[in-house]
């Protein structure tokens, strides 16, 4: 399926919002995911360490949030 | 010593990185489909000003897209109106099938990609000669999961289900029937062989997009295939003069 894909759309949205923060780690991300959005929580937790190695995500705690619709949001996320 | 970095030193000394204590929570709210939504907003909008009507197609694997394509092509019999984009993982055997009935067609091996995108179907239509094209059918990737959170730039979206699949279909994948203009219940002469509730299949759908307009046909027999185009006729956006 196609959740390393989505893995790496995630990790280019935090990526841009880190540099904007001018801050050095990401260390942790809440994404809510739509109940019609396609995608499987589990997959995209099993993918999301494998795409963050070697980035500045690596090691960052991935929350996954519950949410309506197609919905597919990094809502929020903790740098430092 | 630190206990987050581990570097060795007290947590007060400043030695060039910030410790987890200092976490910073940045508010985002950005969709990860974002830029497929745009791609698909874009093409959606050039296909309608170049006045073609677009239809995509999406069902699990073997439903019946190619199939109901052909079936329709022959119906509608209006050669040089109908485009097609094919997307299967391999190979090109659907675009084969729809040359041989007539329309010009544009394949997408999408390889180990589970569904078509905006970006894939437009870079697919620019190999196609459109000039006098009226319909772009985009048959998506056999899958009732991936597609549905990925526009392509489709003005209306038909899902199909076949009765060899079972009635249950639309609560196990509701996801895809939330992004559907219309149900369409495929291969119906297969009906008294399969214990398959057309009733039963259409409440489900319903209960998922409320007032889904539902359609039973049958491509082999032909049964259904009038409403089926006039649906596609009444819904179709109003054609372009000049
Ligand atoms: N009995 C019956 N068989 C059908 C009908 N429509 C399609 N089939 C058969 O179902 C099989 C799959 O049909 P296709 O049209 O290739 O299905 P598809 O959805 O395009 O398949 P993929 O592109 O591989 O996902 C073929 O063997 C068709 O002959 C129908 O109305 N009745
Ligand atoms: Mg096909
Ligand atoms: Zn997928």
């Amino acid at each position: 399926m196609h959740e390393a894909k989505l893995c790496l759309a995630l990790l280019r949205v935090a990526e841009a919002h880190r540099v904007r923060a001018g801050a050095r780690r990401v260390t942790s991300l809440r994404l809510e995911v739509g109940a019609f959005s396609g995608v499987s929580p589990d997959a995209l937790a099993r993918a999301f360490p494998i795409c963050a190695a070697g980035t500045a995500a690596d090691g960052a705690t991935l929350r996954l949030d519950a949410a309506p619709g197609r919905e597919l949001r990094l809502a929020d996320m903790e740098v430092i | 010593m630190c206990g987050t970095c581990g570097c060795g030193e007290s947590a007060s000394h400043g030695h060039g990185h910030a410790h987890e204590s200092e976490a910073r929570r940045i508010a985002v709210e950005e969709s990860l489909l974002a830029d497929n939504d745009r791609d698909a907003a874009r093409l959606a909008a050039s296909l309608r000003a170049r006045g073609i009507d677009a239809i995509g197609l999406v069902g699990g694997p073997g439903a019946g897209k190619t199939t109901l394509l052909e079936a329709t092509l022959g119906r509608l019999c209006e050669p040089g109106a109908d485009a097609v984009v094919e997307g299967d993982c391999a190979g090109d055997l659907d675009a084969r099938r729809i040359e041989a009935a007539g329309a010009r067609v544009a394949q997408i091996e999408t390889g180990s990609l589970c569904h078509l995108d905006a970006h894939l179907v437009g870079h697919a239509i620019e190999t196609l000669d459109l000039e006098g094209v009226r319909r772009l059918w985009i048959e998506n990737v056999g899958n009732l999961v991936c597609p549905a959170a990925f526009a392509c730039g489709e003005a209306r979206r038909v899902v199909l289900i076949s009765v060899a699949e079972g009635d249950d279909k639309p609560e196990k994948y509701p996801a895809i029937l939330a992004g559907a203009d219309l149900l369409l219940i495929t291969k119906s002469d297969l009906l008294p062989h399969v214990d398959f509730d057309v009733a039963g299949c259409t409440d489900r759908a319903r209960r998922v997009a409320p007032g889904l307009p539902v359609l039973v046909l049958s491509a082999r027999t032909g049964e259904g295939l009038g409403e089926w185009l006039a649906w596609m006729r009444e819904t179709a956006p109003p054609a372009r003069v000049g």
